[in-house]
């Protein structure tokens, strides 16, 4: 059952997938957007995915793993992703552990959609 | 500053003043209402800035999993205990399993380039830079974190 904390919306190959739960703490809840984010994969290939986590609040270190996995699955998949929305709180998360230099990252949805649109 | 990652075998100082103590079953569904009961001990006691409270989850998240399922490898017969505590303007936080702990050895280095795309191991760094108080005592078993109170909420 894919997890009801994912909203997915697809124009093509591109994928909007928005995270829909404010706290990303709950074990269970992280295996199951991983699987589900994971899947979007082989169901669009080359995607060119925008992983929103504009409700995302609270998020712990165990879905930046998840994160990563995602990263390197789409990257040999030839795919692509952009982070946007997160927050200027949690930023530093990302910054502390470098992923900001390996993952774009992009605050305003819209305007992902817009990048990926134009390349 | 990026704190160290010290893990001793030595026994672990006692907090200054307890605000909160308990001592839970190791299951897991329960680290959630800890995270959510310990915020709100230091949220009402002041200690906590308007950033804060994420971080502090991640923090409590990261400690708490440790802990119950390899400190205490899930066995729900096994208690872990934690202490919420203040020192002047700061808190601590202690936690203890009943595991034999673990050694500094094995945390992945994850400010080396070849960690940067391990799916796991980031929580310790994380702690490491937000934290101003991260001490692993008894080989592991017990973590006492804490940080001060932001200047403008002191």
């Amino acid at each position: 059952m894919p997890s009801e904390f994912l909203d997915i919306q697809a124009y093509e190959k591109i994928v909007l997938a928005k995270i829909t739960k404010e706290r990303l703490l709950e074990a269970p809840v992280i295996a199951l957007l991983g699987e589900d984010l994971l899947k979007l994969i082989d169901r669009y290939p080359r995607l060119s995915l925008i992983l929103d986590l504009s409700d995302v609040a609270y998020l712990s270190s165990a879905f930046i793993g998840k994160l990563v996995a995602l990263f390197k699955a789409l990257s040999a998949a030839k795919g692509r992703m952009i982070v946007a929305g997160v927050r200027p709180s949690l930023m530093p998360l990302f910054q502390v552990t470098r992923l900001d230099k390996i993952m774009a990252f992009e605050p305003v949805v819209e305007k992902a959609i817009q990048l990926y649109k134009r390349t | 500053m990026t704190l160290p990652l010290i893990v001793s075998n030595a026994e672990p100082p006692a907090l200054h003043t307890v605000l909160w103590q308990t001592s839970v079953p190791s299951c897991i569904e329960r680290k959630l209402g800890l995270i959510d009961e310990i915020t709100a001990v230091l949220r009402l006691n002041g200690l906590l800035g308007p950033d804060d409270e994420h971080w502090l989850a991640l923090c409590l998240d990261e400690a708490l999993v440790n802990a119950m399922l390899h400190g205490n490898e899930a066995d729900d017969t096994v208690p872990v205990t934690i202490q919420v505590g203040r020192t002047g303007n700061r808190w601590q936080v202690r936690i203890d399993d009943q595991g034999s702990g673990f050694s500094a050895d094995d945390v992945p280095d994850q400010d080396a380039s070849e960690s940067l795309l391990l799916e796991h191991g980031r929580g310790i760094r994380l702690m490491r830079e937000w934290l101003d108080e991260l001490g692993y005592y008894r080989n592991g078993a017990t973590i006492i974190m804490g940080r001060q109170i932001p200047d403008s909420h002191a």
